[in-house]
């Protein structure tokens, strides 16, 4: 498309390595601009492409009788090529993610990391990338909505209003006094100016995350001082211990940390941090660990003191002020583990350089929460981890000012009438709190309740009005990252729907009621440029962050002293530990439950995302439901197997759900994920799965007011039936065919060293491309960096428009990802196992057995090594994908995207408005499978070609390689001995899946490495160097 | 045989012959009409179905990744398997003089050209995009595309299609002197329609001699493609790498196999539609005993060949290929493999004793079950390879729909649809072959391969 732009520097002005240039967007900030002229702008940028007259009209835009090219075309906008914008997102999970957005004709079309300020790191997690759906979704709430105020039978009990009646009543519940806003996180700019507003409004504001870390911070405040929560840094561990947390899935900063998990174990660089998981249940994190000590949910804390006690023992350290030595022997017994392993892990963190401990997250949160954190804390300090790897405060602020406690406070206080007016803006209390705390039976209480939400969730349900706002991607926005670094996120198109922004709604009210002048800004956008302007001291210095994404913590730093931002509920340095009566609460008699979150859903909020619920978990690979792990002991006893429907039962409540089997959890527990069970929420999630919250008393740890997800005790009981369980991985056994392989570590050193082949040499000698071509492309995947986390799963969903299918078409297995993330579970000498995580995909066979059996050529070899699928050729007779060993091509039964499809609907608008231009949306009968981003590497090539010269290594990332947080996936041309994928691929650990077959896969698998012993010949020789590649 | 010694001579003369083969097409009654209904009734379930999954989608089918093929594929090898029958008795026993063919062979042909016809929709039916089926096909394209020669799907476009011509050829040929036979009886229209078919035969020697002379020629022609086009069938599955698929032994094997359930159904239909046209002096015992013997002969090959299959597994020590073989005879579906050993393997060893070569009720209740073990042979082939093959992360188990069984089911309606239509328009015994047998017989005063009936 850029070579009819017939402007010639226009062409290449756009592409992602200039976006973050100045010269991007010359006009976006014209000279006496003010934010609506910049909004107005981007209104224009959306009418230009995408028809935004009729998309405000919430009806599926007629594009067709819109394709007029433009006479003269807007300026540094080529049609068909995407601008690249820097953006936050400030609510997408645990943490705020900063990214690169790609706009084109007025859309967004996908997401990248934006790794300048550390928000998100090198990654983009599959929930930070959904939320591209989210902005998109169909369920959406497209304009203000009110409860019918008539009780006449008969009558609607819901009708939508227009904005004038909606913001009345929101100045009206501000007006009468005595209401409550209730947000979730929220930092930075966002975070003062609530504050402000609510103080002169006299409204109580409150910022609660369900999974906030309020324990987290106060605990490890109490051992190691510093305010708000840690930092963890694991890239110069050698030696990592994690006490429960789920930090490379769903704790913290999950990316930045995987990121970091994965360079404290490059073995490449001869360094391997053996991981030791502390824990019930392997989590997605547990199952990347080199060793599992069993502990109960919730005493992970108390072995961690028992730990510390060992550790300062062996070093010769006092333990910090104020913590008591406690015996091995006296927590084993408690924690269901022996004092023996205790006291080994004491001995081996004690020996090692620069060893860190990894305090336990929300699915080990008992009612001693903040004691459970110092625990560690004070583990780290005997480790000498403080400084190092844990920076005390150092995390991206919390953001919230209350807990689970404050929430039952403010529960009483509506039962009681107190509350006259409740605002919720950005949580979801009615589905994130246990029911047993009674929240939904509260607002009865409350006489006006307001939701300011884009979703219509549970909480809006029960709510009077429902006014919805801005997603992140259309919002003015900062937030504020670890280590002091500031993000800052712009609107980036038109909003889809009819909504406005959370703030311009408040400050609506605030002029509404005589105060909005205090301010200074008659919008938000105004604001948070004067904000930032003020605080950088120049409009360039803000042009740039716009630009770049945010600041960093020494430019922001730099200007405006010690403000530390709104939200810290910090607490003074350390002194108080509070450990004295610290020990293992007695595990519950029975069956102990663990609830946890997921990679996919996180608080729930992933829910109604089709990729999300489609996404299968790293552990169980089950898509659209919930489930109940359980160990194959407890499943015998019970006399149920996979997919058999058990009831469980706790003091507050039942659920039932179906068994799945897991070697990897407590013979003594039950694991159920959180995420689903949601009432509302949209078509995806409504009425899905169950609720584990529905389990759990509403009881908070003292010490900091946090919920305890862990410590319930439950009965298991067989229904007799069966349940619908979708799991879309064949077995976890490989069957020690040539498919995963885990190596020791020592041997990985050993072979490493002794290794070297001249890998361009076989390239070409296999002539898998054509020996004419520059190019053979090729990839690396690294199963020793792979965590399983599904980062590229979604990835390749959002870039390559693979259609969803719903739950119906998964159980038949025909779920269209290119990629599988297969668990499979090698065992270890000892009769142990190690999980080991695959990304399976197309592997670009040299000599791919898919090719010939062909009868029309739909699929054949391109001279550049690919494996090529030509859908307008191809007549579906699936013989390809019979004749793939991998079984990686994937076959349109249906046209998913057919409107009779119903809720399965794979695009419904205006789902359909993200689909990828450069891709085709394929139809009924035609295969698919991975083009390794075929159109990105044309691109790469035009530009080249332009250029004269040939594509650069690292100028072509595939869709799945740009997101993966630990780097495990690498890209590029074989037939290039410096490209970085030749000099991976030389690696001794270096192996191609099933290659005995022959097929000369384009990819070359990295041996998981472990510090477990695998059997012999597991691993490998097998096959040769000369043959493997 | 009482009742039919009562309809018709024990020894019939010319004239019989012309009258009693004849007669089924002069009187269609009332019983023919409710079979075809139902026939027809199955046709309308097929297209019906056919025409429901085109509109939306394959995916109404049961096949599913990893099982891509499924009833389809298998009901296609089945009918393919079916059609040789017809070629074997008409063409290879014509070259080694088999005097028992004589008054069979029109009737195999028959269902020869009937089975491929079926066998031809699935490919069809199994296509994702059915109306771009022409893809397969050489074509002169602006694109320059021609189909790759290298699939096996492509040679099974030639190798079926060239059996469904020679077949269709060699069974004309051999109906062209019954054409004059009939055009002589017809009257009105039919007359016209006959005698177009007949080519103006009017039986002089000149004629009779090319005529002997092509049918000799059409049999040498078709006789290698009785071997043939099994043997492409089969390597849609050999030329894969699929465990359970890539195996050597496949074309035999297959041949046997199609030979065997091609016997079997001529079997199963010639029993019933003797008994129908009171054909019994002419279609006697004696071909039934040795037709089940044919069947037991291939039985054991195909026995053998299982046999072989698993050993070969066994014995090329590759874990893969054991386990594949292992899955098959254990896990999810043991009970087709099973049903398979037991019709195809335990069952015809029965026809070693001659009581049961002869007993036409228990003979036509065996090739049932012989029917049946073909078609669950290659279920199992196909299924339970796919299934459960080299990456266990895919593995997974395959369901027929509801589509799949009516189209399963319909496609013995259009079979049985042909050949009743067939079989009430043409003579299903060829009457010059039958004239030429009887003047010999009364030539040499009874004697050759009758005389055993008549004991």
């Amino acid at each position: 498309m850029s070579l009819l732009n017939g402007n010639g520097d226009g062409g290449c002005g756009c592409q992602d390595a200039c976006s973050v240039g100045s010269q991007a967007r010359p006009e976006a900030e014209p000279e006496n601009a003010n934010g609506t002229s910049r909004r107005r702008f981007l209104q224009v940028l959306g009418a230009s492409g995408a028809g935004a007259a009729t998309m405000a009209a919430c009806g599926p835009p007629d594009f067709a009788d819109k394709l007029i090219p433009r006479l003269v075309e807007e300026e540094g906008i080529t049609p068909g090529v995407s601008d690249t914008y820097a953006t936050v997102l400030p609510d997408a999970g645990p943490e705020p993610v900063t990214v690169h957005a790609q706009v084109r004709d007025g859309r967004v079309l996908g997401l990248s990391p934006n790794d300048r300020f550390g928000g998100g790191a090198s990654g983009l997690s599959s929930l930070s990338h959904s939320t591209l759906q989210d902005l998109y979704d169909p369920d959406r709430v497209s304009q203000p909505i009110r409860r019918n105020p008539s009780q006449e039978e008969g009558a609607p009990p819901l009708q939508y209003a227009n904005w004038d009646d909606a913001t009345a009543a929101l100045t009206d519940a501000v007006r009468v006094g005595g209401a409550v806003l209730l947000t979730g996180r929220v930092t930075g700019t966002a975070a003062r100016f609530i504050a402000e507003w609510a103080r002169l409004m006299g409204v109580e504001h409150m910022a609660w995350e369900p999974f906030g870390n309020g324990a987290l911070a106060a605990g490890t405040g109490d051992v190691s001082g510093g305010a708000g929560v840690p930092r963890f840094d694991l890239s110069g561990a050698d030696r990592i211990a994690c006490f429960g947390a789920d930090f490379l899935g769903t704790w913290l900063a999950p990316t930045q940390m995987s990121a970091d998990f994965g360079s404290a174990r490059d073995v490449e660089a001869h360094r391997h941090a053996k991981f030791t998981f502390v824990g019930p249940r392997l989590s997605l994190t547990g199952a990347n660990a080199d060793e599992w000590i069993q502990a109960h949910g919730g005493s992970e804390g108390a072995v961690a003191l028992a730990v510390a006690g060992v550790v300062a023992a062996a070093r010769g350290v006092a333990l910090p002020a104020g913590v008591p030595v406690v015996a091995p022997e006296s927590v084993a017994d408690a924690a269901g583990v022996s004092a023996e392993q205790i006291r080994a892990l004491g001995d081996e963190l004690a020996a090692a350089e620069s060893p860190v401990a990894i305090p336990p997250g929300l699915e080990s949160q008992g009612a001693d929460a903040r004691q459970a954190q110092a625990a560690v804390a004070a583990l780290n300090e005997v480790l000498g981890a403080v400084g190092r790897s844990v920076f005390p405060g150092g995390g991206a602020p919390e953001g919230t000012t209350a807990g689970f406690a404050d929430m039952q406070a403010l529960i009483g206080r509506m039962r009681g009438g107190q509350v006259r007016s409740l605002i919720v803006a950005g949580c979801n209390p009615a589905y994130a709190l246990p029911a047993s705390a009674g929240f939904v039976e509260a607002l009865a209480g409350v006489s006006n309740t307001i939701a300011i939400t884009p979703h219509f969730d549970e909480t809006a349900t029960a709510s009077g009005w429902v006014l919805p706002c801005h997603h992140a991607l259309e919002s003015w926005c900062d937030a504020e990252l670890a280590d002091g670094a500031m993000a800052l996120g712009q609107p980036l198109m038109h909003p889809v729907f009819d909504t406005r922004q959370r703030e311009d709604l408040l400050l609506d009210v605030a002029n509404a009621v005589g105060q909005g002048a205090a301010f200074g800004a008659a919008d938000y956008a105004t604001l948070l440029r004067n904000a930032w302007t003020e605080r950088l001291g120049s409009d360039d210095a803000w042009l740039d962050a716009l630009r770049l994404g945010g600041a960093s913590a020494a430019a922001w730093a730099g200007a405006g002293g010690d403000d530390a931002g709104a939200g810290d509920d910090g607490q003074a340095a350390g002194g108080g530990a509070g450990l004295d009566d610290y020990a293992p609460s007695a595990s519950p008699s029975g069956t102990q439950l663990v609830v946890y979150p997921t990679a996919q859903f996180y608080d729930g909020r992933g829910a109604n995302r089709s990729w999300m619920q489609e996404q299968p978990d790293a552990i169980t690979k089950a898509v659209w439901n919930s489930w109940v792990e359980m160990h194959p002991d407890m499943a015998d006893e019970l006399g149920v197997e996979r997919g058999d429907l058990v009831r469980v039962t706790s003091e507050a409540g039942e659920i039932e759900a179906p068994v799945y089997v897991y070697r990897g959890i407590r013979p003594d527990t039950v694991a159920i994920p959180l995420g689903q069970g949601h009432t509302e929420y949209g078509r995806h999630a409504r009425g899905r799965g169950v609720n584990p919250l529905d389990l759990l008393a509403p009881t908070a740890d003292p010490g900091s007011g946090a919920l305890a997800y862990a410590g319930t005790a439950v009965t298991v009981t067989p229904t007799g039936e069966r349940g619908r369980l979708v799991i879309t991985q064949g077995s976890t056994d490989d069957q020690d065919r040539e498919i995963v392989h885990a190596m020791n570590v020592e041997d990985a050193f050993h072979e490493i060293e002794a290794h070297d082949i001249d890998l361009v040499e076989l390239v070409e000698a296999a002539w898998d491309s054509d020996p004419n071509s520059p190019y053979r492309w090729g990839m690396v995947i690294d199963l020793n960096s792979c965590t399983g986390c599904g980062a590229c799963v979604t990835s390749c969903y959002s870039e390559n428009n693979i259609p969803t299918v719903g739950e119906d078409q998964a159980a038949l297995r025909r779920e269209m990802s290119w990629m599988r993330i297969h668990r499979f579970e090698e065992e270890t000498e000892d009769g142990d196992f190690q999980t080991v995580q695959q990304p399976m995909l197309c592997q670009h066979c040299g000599d791919a057995p898919c090719e010939p059996v062909c009868p029309v050529y739909a699929t054949y070899h391109s001279p550049e090594g690919l494996n090529v699928q030509v859908y307008n050729r191809c007549v579906g007779t699936r013989y390809c994908a019979n004749n793939c060993p991998y079984k990686v091509r994937r076959f349109n039964w249906f046209n998913y995207d057919a409107p009779g499809r119903g809720d399965d609907q794979a695009f419904p608008w205006p789902l359909n408005l993200q689909l990828n231009p450069d891709i085709t949306v394929r139809e009924v009968g035609v295969m698919e499978k991975c083009t390794m981003c075929v159109h990105r590497i044309n691109k790469a090539k035009i530009d080249a070609k332009e250029e004269g010269r040939t594509v650069a290594d690292g100028e072509v990332t595939t869709a799945c390689q740009s997101s993966c947080p630990s780097n495990a996936i690498t890209f590029g041309n074989l037939k290039d001995p410096e490209s970085e994928v030749s000099r991976k691929a030389k690696s001794a650990r270096g192996y191609h899946a099933l290659g005995e077959l022959g097929v000369r896969p384009a990819i070359t698998y990295l041996e998981d490495v472990t510090h477990r012993h695998m059997p012999a010949g597991g691993h490998g020789e097998a096959g040769g160097d000369e043959e493997a590649h | 045989m009482a009742t039919a010694e009562a309809k018709v001579p024990a020894h019939p003369t010319l004239a019989d012959a012309n009258r009693d083969i004849t007669r089924p097409i002069a009187m269609p009654e009332k019983r023919f009409y409710l079979v075809l209904g139902v026939a027809a009734a199955g046709l309308a379930l097929m297209f019906g179905a056919w025409f429901y999954q085109i509109g939306a989608g394959i995916g109404v089918a049961g096949i599913t990744h990893p099982v891509f093929w499924g009833v389809y594929i298998t009901t296609f090898v089945f009918w393919v398997g079916i059609a040789h029958s017809g070629t074997l008795i008409s063409a290879i026993l014509y070259l080694f003089r088999s005097g028992w063919r004589t008054t069979i062979n029109r009737t195999a042909e028959a269902m020869t050209i009937f089975a491929v016809m079926t066998a031809g929709l699935f490919p069809l039916i199994h296509l994702g995009r059915v109306w771009y089926f022409y893809y397969l096909m050489p074509y002169p394209s602006q694109r320059q595309i021609w189909p790759d020669f290298r699939s096996p799907l492509v040679m099974d476009v030639f190798a079926v299609s060239t059996y469904l011509t020679i077949s269709a050829l060699f069974w004309y040929t051999g109906l062209i002197p019954d054409f004059a036979i009939l055009r002589d009886r017809a009257k009105g229209w039919m007359y016209k329609i006959y005698g177009a078919f007949s080519l103006g035969w009017q039986g002089t020697v000149s004629e009779w001699r090319h005529y002997r002379r092509i049918y000799l020629y059409m049999a040498g022609i078709a006789t290698p493609l009785v071997l043939s086009v099994h043997s492409v069938v089969s390597w849609d599955f050999a030329l894969s790498i699929v465990p359970g698929w890539h195996s050597t032994i496949f074309a035999p094997y297959f041949v046997a196999g199609a030979i065997f359930s091609g016997v079997a159904l001529v079997i199963t239909i010639m029993i019933p539609l003797r008994w129908a046209f009171g054909l019994e002096a002419y279609i006697t015992e004696n071909h039934f005993e040795n037709m089940a013997k044919l069947v037991l002969l291939t039985s054991l090959i195909v026995g053998f060949s299982y046999a072989t299959e698993f050993f070969v597994a066994y014995y090329s020590a590759d874990p893969i290929e054991i386990e594949s073989f292992r899955w098959r005879a254990l896990e999810a579906y043991a009970l087709p493999f099973w049903v398979m050993v037991f019709c195809n393997v335990v069952v015809p060893q029965a026809l070693w004793f001659k009581k049961m070569r002869t007993t036409l009720p228990a003979l036509f209740a065996l090739t049932i079950f012989v029917n049946i073990g073909m078609w669950y042979e290659r279920f199992v082939i196909i299924v339970t390879s796919l299934a459960h093959e080299y990456e266990p992360g895919g593995w997974g188990l395959y369901t027929p729909s509801w589509v799949e069984m009516s189209i399963l089911i319909g496609s013995f309606c259009w079979f049985f649809f042909w050949f009743l239509l067939f079989s009430r328009s043409l003579p299903v015994i060829s009457i010059a072959e039958v004239k030429e047998h009887l003047a010999h017989e009364h030539a040499n005063g009874h004697g050759n391969e009758h005389g055993e009936d008549d004991e």
